[in-house]
């Protein structure tokens, strides 16, 4: 009968003190794209076709950019970066896109940095040191939720940042929504948010939730939270990994600072 | 005799009269007045008893006479309060009403009987009038297709108890040169032999038994109450039950020697048997899932706390402890007391709920909600009554019960400690699981949502219910003041104040403060403040705005009803723990549509075996009918057989006479 | 499997498709052109039958006769559609009303007395969202049903209209674990359709991928299974074994979950071996060590074995795919039976295990992960040089089968390309929606304890199943 215990303590301590040191252990992970509008030539679309869920479409003329880029749409596939013929996109490891606003999903050109923007909500004071989510699936391809589950691995170990998942949603802070939210799901989401005690948020985890992405959209489904319920944090990524997800927690609870604007990355590489 | 008391006869008879002639109404009226009188006559003749009367009756010359000791007064007043609201109330069974209400009195007045007779020949006659009487109140309700066999059952072991009382009677009648009074057999009582006094004790045990539901006699109990209606069993409950104890005490601590050889063998038989019963009813009755049924096993296992109680009684007596001795004694009585009042309480609830639902089934139905408050106070007190919570009755008597056993250790000998202890230990688990029972029967059989255009329960039952269980409530509140009244009766019996060293001021000791003690009358005041508590909690929330959201179910909108705990699944824990003694079976049968794999309707059925049914009734029973087949001989309609019958009986008569 | 489609593009000419897969004779494909929308049903002969059958029919419209479960499968009861979706030329509407499930009546004398439990959508811990309903008395379990298809999308629509390219990358979104099996599946039924030959080192780079995402599943797998059986150590372990992994897929393709290389064609560009060798040693040490204590552990093989037995013939007659089928005694595997990318060229050792019950199921999943490290052992070693991409373009209104053996059992895609070049129908056929299907005849008459464990042991996905 092999000794479990024993086992597990020789194994030691496999928990990444992550963002506070430590590996973050997305190592050669890609993230969304970067957008440089300077080389677009003119004329040419192939990005804008060759994107699924539709993150890259032709601007009116007369604007910044010949191109909208949503990161709210992108699915990490980086197709655009292949096609582009003059490296308009490049590929890049930015994946910490939580951000609280839907409009900074959008690429913007100058950063009118409106980043102080300290919510005084006092999120930090009540539930810096312990926070309480209810995951509902609303749809997902099930890449949010392996990424999810990865959260309490000895690796990421969320507990260690006092932030746990709970049965019910009478417990709950949080409540953590992934997938495009379809015609079934969205009956028992809304009773989930309407189980919740306030003072309760919302945070959309991965790009079905934020907009709908390559799923949403017809017969069955619609296109994410916005319209479905008053959202806190997007977090954009297919699917996006679990040091993002803990960033973007994180960033609720005002232990770290959203570092997306504008669609772009303020205040240097994620640590 | 009281004058009260003899109201109370002939109004009783006069009801009879009116139901023969199916005047209900008055039947009804008369009846239930008689009751009431009785009570009041009862109650008022405590602490003395009444004096004896004589009749010019002779029954094979042997004068008639009535007298009432006051512990048969004590458990007759209380028994009949649950019988006056079942007389008025009647059975929910209206075409049947005349017939329910000839069995009813005739039981009555059985019971009346029994309780007053002092000699051999009109106790017998009492007794079988008081089971004929329920016989008649079960047949004439018509409630259910197997009332003729289940009463039929009822009768039989009945019968085979009547034997057992008839040949004791006789044993004793032979021991008191011929006499079969109960004076008569008071006084020759200390000079029966140990072995006589171990035959007669456990015949009467038999006897009684049959009527109380001790093993194996419980048997009858589920198919004879679940045949009649919530009024029949509130009166084989109540006064019948309580008679048939009042009988057995009689007859085991009066007609039998205190010490001596055997006493010590007979008490650990009663208390044994009493344990074991009491187990064994409770266990049934946790997994019914009829009111009738439930209760009715819940009635076996009180009267077998109560014969537990009273074989505590006679091993103390035969150590030389009378004070402890008379403390078991009182203590059944309590018990039995009390019982009467709750358990008819909850019987009335059971009318209730089959007036207002067509069922006696114990289902989630919302009838607690519609009832109105005084239904809910009368079902709740009841229920916890018998449930054993503080501060009602039940709790009282079942704390007085472990108190006795465990003062056992003043017992001399390790044979009378160790009955005891074990006997504690038996009855704490029947009272737990009682405890699961009632918890079963307000949980699942009153409580839920139910549908809001559902009928209601009437308010007749809602008021009776609601005066019992306040009945139950002063009772145990009370009880300082009530204990005075049997404390004559314990001198007598026992030579020892027990019931008054029962009480100091208001707190009820088991005669001794040093020991333990409780206070129902102070805690009728105290729990209501410690609500204050919670209610000025809910006071304050409604300062705070309040959100209300459905009920979690995992997101969609469960309706209730359906996924409400059922009695079965209640109970089913208990089955699996104890299968040794249920030996459950589960089928389940699938239809399929026409492929195999494709489930079209379950068929199910889960069961429980009994005990004794298999086990002693059944080969009983083919014996029976083996005996018959070959008896069955002598009727072989052969004219030249009965001649040579009839031929060999003259050549015997021959040798007879001719030696 | 089977599936209906508009050839002409119009609604009035659907032609329904058999596919039958027995053991390693080639795949039968059987056509059926009805001139009725009506069609006898075949869930008679096969049972299996019987889910794809309601598929149609909720999706297409087809009526099939004599079908002995005809309730709609796809869609929830209360759902309503105003018109087939899969129907050429309609912009379906839903509306949406919840209602209970059908499940079969109960009767006999204590038909009231049984307990009704729907649990669901949502669960505790971070669970895919499914409907259970359970009669059950106490323990025992009389009746279970799983209402799936909460997470219904509408993929297969999704994907009409679309480039064989964007193909690929929306197939990698139908199930987030499978993502290789299903794009795989996807591609190989594009190249099938174009007749075009994958180059030999992206075939190779093909089964890498594979058998890695084959490896962080069944680390799941055994995690998971540890968890409800409350092997504390033991679920950690599987778990920080599946991270591992998952960071070597981040080494190796730039996804956690191997997303973004594959291509009708081949790949799109080189993976990043470096390294992976070492990186993959020392958890195949500690792998073998860990399963081998699995193995070991009498606390936790006692919570396995016996429980949900799957009988060989109900696994058979039901469709039963991958691991859940191998441990049931039936011996079919695509990687050997039909081998695609370069299966053919790597023997392939398929562990059957006679019990049927979750033992079995883990012992079968033990023996392919001891074998995925040989696999890629073999594939780094004997990799070819040489390109990775060709090119591929389907003709109009051709049409391919692909297939893949995912982690939970056999994938197929069958691509249909219109006039343009582009994908007219998809259909999807996942292991997870076969095994869903059998599920149910092992938890009848079983109990709720072993509920979890015996869910665990199957190891299946919802969005696979639901699409």
């Amino acid at each position: 009968m092999p000794l479990w215990t024993l086992f597990g303590l020789k194994g030691g301590n496999a928990s990444t003190s992550w963002p506070r040191g430590g590996p973050d252990g997305q190592t050669g992970v890609l993230g969304m794209p970067r957008f440089h509008p300077e080389r677009c030539i003119e004329g040419c679309e192939r990005c804008a076709e060759a994107c699924l869920p539709h993150a890259i479409t032709v601007a009116e003329p007369g604007g910044p950019a010949k191109l909208n880029v949503d990161y709210g749409r992108c699915v990490n596939c980086q197709l655009c970066v292949e096609v582009c013929p003059a490296e308009a996109f490049t590929a890049s490891h930015d994946w910490a896109f939580g951000v609280r606003r839907r409009e900074d999903l959008l690429w913007a050109e100058a950063l009118a940095s409106s980043d102080a923007q300290a919510l005084k909500s006092g999120i930090r004071r009540v539930f810096g040191r312990s926070l309480h989510i209810r995951h509902v699936d609303a749809g997902s391809c099930n890449g949010c939720e392996t990424e999810l589950q990865a959260l309490n691995n000895p690796f990421y170990n969320l507990h260690r940042l006092g932030i746990f998942f709970t049965p019910s949603p009478r417990f709950a802070d949080l409540l953590l929504v992934t997938g495009p939210v379809t015609y079934a799901m969205r009956g028992p989401l809304k009773e989930a948010y309407e189980g919740m005690a306030d003072p309760r948020f919302v945070m959309a985890v991965g790009t079905c939730a934020v907009s709908g992405g390559t799923n949403g959209g017809g017969y069955a489904c619609g296109h994410g939270l916005d319209g479905e319920l008053p959202v806190d944090v997007y977090l954009p990524g297919c699917p996006p990994n679990p040091a993002a997800i803990i960033h973007a927690l994180l960033m609720l609870l005002e232990r770290q600072s959203q570092r997306i604007h504008g669609g772009q990355v303020v205040g240097g590489a994620p640590p | 005799m009281n004058a009260l008391l003899d109201a109370c006869f002939w109004l009783w008879i006069a009801a009879l009269i009116s139901a023969l002639v199916r005047w209900v109404n008055v039947a009804r009226v008369l009846g239930g007045i008689g009751a009431l009188v009785g009570v009041v006559g009862a109650l008022a003749a405590l602490p003395q008893g009444t004096v004896t009367s004589s009749f010019a009756l002779t029954l094979a010359d042997q004068r008639l006479a009535i007298h009432f000791s006051p512990e048969a007064l004590w458990l007759m007043g209380l028994g009949l309060i649950p019988a006056a609201f079942a007389i008025w109330l009647s059975t929910p069974a209206r075409s049947g009403r005349p017939g329910w209400l000839v069995g009813a009195l005739l039981s009555l007045l059985g019971a009346f009987g029994v309780y007053a007779v002092q000699d051999g020949y009109a106790f017998l006659i009492a007794w079988e009038l008081m089971s004929l009487g329920g016989a008649v109140m079960l047949l004439s309700e018509r409630l259910s297709g197997q009332a003729g066999t289940c009463s039929l059952f009822m009768l039989a072991l009945l019968e085979v108890g009547a034997v057992a009382l008839l040949l004791a009677l006789l044993l004793l009648g032979h021991h008191a040169a011929g006499t079969l009074s109960f004076a008569g057999f008071l006084a020759s009582a200390s000079s029966l032999s140990p072995a006589a006094r171990i035959w007669i004790g456990i015949l009467l045990l038999t006897g009684f038994g049959a009527k109380l539901g001790l093993l194996p006699f419980y048997e009858w109990f589920p198919g004879a109450y679940a045949s009649g209606s919530g009024a029949s069993g509130a009166l084989l409950s109540g006064v019948v039950l309580n008679a048939a104890f009042f009988a057995l005490s009689r007859g085991l601590v009066d007609w039998l020697p205190p010490a001596g050889g055997g006493s010590f063998f007979l008490g650990t038989v009663v208390t044994v048997v009493g344990v074991l019963s009491s187990i064994l009813s409770v266990l049934y009755a946790f997994q019914q899932d009829d009111w009738r049924r439930l209760l009715s096993f819940s009635s076996a296992e009180n009267a077998a706390i109560a014969v537990t109680a009273l074989g505590a009684s006679l091993i103390f007596r035969n150590d030389g402890q009378n004070a402890l001795a008379g403390l078991a004694w009182t203590v059944a009585m309590l018990h039995l007391g009390g019982h009467a009042l709750a358990k008819g309480g909850l019987f009335l609830c059971a009318d209730g709920v089959y007036t207002a639902g067509g069922a006696y089934r114990i289902a989630q139905n919302g009838w607690l909600r519609r009832a109105g408050v005084a239904f809910g106070i009368g079902a709740l007190f009841t229920a916890m009554s018998l449930a054993a919570m503080p501060p009602q009755i039940g709790f009282v008597t079942e704390w007085f019960t472990f108190q006795t056993l465990f003062q056992g250790f003043h017992l001399s000998t390790l044979g009378g400690r160790l009955t005891l202890a074990l006997a504690g230990a038996g009855i704490a688990l029947t009272a737990a699981v009682a405890f699961a029972t009632f918890v079963k029967l307000l949980g699942v059989g009153l409580l839920g949502a139910g549908e809001s255009s559902a009928p209601r329960i009437p308010r007749r039952y809602g008021l009776a219910t609601f005066l019992l269980g306040i009945a139950v409530l002063v009772l145990a509140a009370g009880m300082p003041i009530w204990l005075s009244g049997l404390d004559n009766a314990d001198f007598v019996q026992f030579g020892a104040h027990s019931a008054r060293a029962m009480t100091t001021d208001w707190i009820l000791v088991p005669l001794t403060n040093t020991f333990a003690f409780i206070s129902p009358s102070k805690l009728v005041i105290v729990m209501p403040l410690l609500a204050l508590i919670p209610l000025a909690l809910l006071l304050n929330l409604r300062r705070h705005g309040l959100r209300r959201a459905h009920t979690w179910y995992g997101g969609l909108r469960e309706n209730a009803q359906r996924a409400a705990t059922t009695s079965l699944t209640f109970a089913n824990a208990m089955r699996t723990f104890y299968s040794f003694i249920y030996r459950p079976t589960l089928d389940t049968a699938r239809e399929h549509r026409e492929v195999a794999y494709f489930i079209k309707r379950l068929e199910f059925d889960h069961d429980i075996a009994d005990v004794f049914g298999p086990l002693l009734f059944t080969p009983i029973r083919h014996g029976i009918w083996r005996l018959a087949r070959w008896l069955r001989a002598l009727q072989s309609g052969d004219l030249n057989f009965y001649l040579a019958l009839i031929g060999g009986l003259l050549v015997l008569i021959l040798a007879l006479t001719l030696r | 499997m089977a599936y209906a489609w508009y050839p002409a593009g119009s609604r009035d000419a659907p032609e329904v498709r058999y596919v039958v897969h027995s053991g390693a004779a080639p795949l039968q494909i059987w056509r059926c052109r009805p001139r009725t929308p009506s069609l006898p049903s075949l869930a008679g002969i096969a049972p299996l039958l019987s889910w794809y059958e309601r598929e149609i029919t909720d999706l297409c419209g087809l009526h099939f006769e004599g079908a002995p479960q005809p309730e709609p499968l796809v869609l929830l009861p209360g759902a309503q559609l105003s018109a087939p979706p899969l129907e050429p030329g309609t912009e379906a509407v839903m509306r949406y009303t919840p209602m209970p499930p059908t499940m079969p009546e109960v009767s006999g004398r204590m038909a009231e007395d049984v307990q009704v439990l729907p649990w669901g959508p949502i669960r505790a811990d971070v669970f895919e969202s499914a409907q259970f309903d359970y009669y059950y008395i106490g323990e025992a379990i009389l009746h279970y049903h799983p209402q799936l298809f909460f997470k219904h999308r509408g993929m297969e629509k999704r994907f009409e209209g679309l480039t064989p390219e964007l193909g690929a990358i929306l197939a990698e979104r139908v199930s987030g674990v499978g993502s290789i099996a299903h794009s795989l599946a996807c591609c190989q039924a594009v190249e099938a359709a174009a007749g075009c030959a994958v180059p030999a080192r992206a075939r190779w780079v093909r089964v890498l991928l594979a058998e890695l995402e084959r490896l962080y599943n069944h680390f799941h797998y055994f995690g998971h299974l540890s968890h409800t059986t409350t092997l504390k150590v033991g679920d950690a372990e599987g778990k920080l074994l599946e991270e591992r992994v998952k960071q070597v897929n981040a080494m190796v393709t730039g996804h956690r979950l191997l997303r973004g290389l594959l291509i009708p064609g081949g790949l799109r560009r080189e993976p990043n071996l470096v390294g992976i060798s070492e990186a993959l040693r020392p958890i195949r040490e500690e792998a073998l060590r860990y399963t081998a204590m699995l193995e070991a552990t009498t606390t936790h093989l006692d919570r396995l074995i016996t429980t949900g037995v799957l009988p060989r013939r109900v696994a058979f007659d039901q469709g039963a795919t991958g691991p859940v089928e191998r441990a049931s005694g039936l011996d079919r595997d695509l990687r050997r039976d039909q081998p695609y990318a370069a299966y053919g060229e790597i023997p392939i050792q398929i562990t059957i295990k006679e019990a049927g019950d979750a033992h079995a199921r883990q012992q079968v999943r033990i023996a392919e992960t001891a074998q995925i490290f040989d696999i890629i052992d073999r594939v780094l070693n004997e990799m070819p040089e040489g390109p990775i991409r060709a090119r591929c373009d389907p003709p109009p209104s051709s049409e391919g089968l692909g297939w893949s053996e995912s982690p939970r059992g056999s994938l197929y895609y069958a691509a249909h390309v219109d006039h343009n070049g582009r994908l007219a129908r998809v259909k999807i056929k996942s292991p997870s929606f076969s095994n869903w299907r059998v599920f149910p005849y092992t938890v009848h008459d079983t109990n709720m304890m072993d509920y979890a464990i015996n869910e665990a042991s199957f190891g299946l996905t919802i969005a696979g199943a639901d699409r």
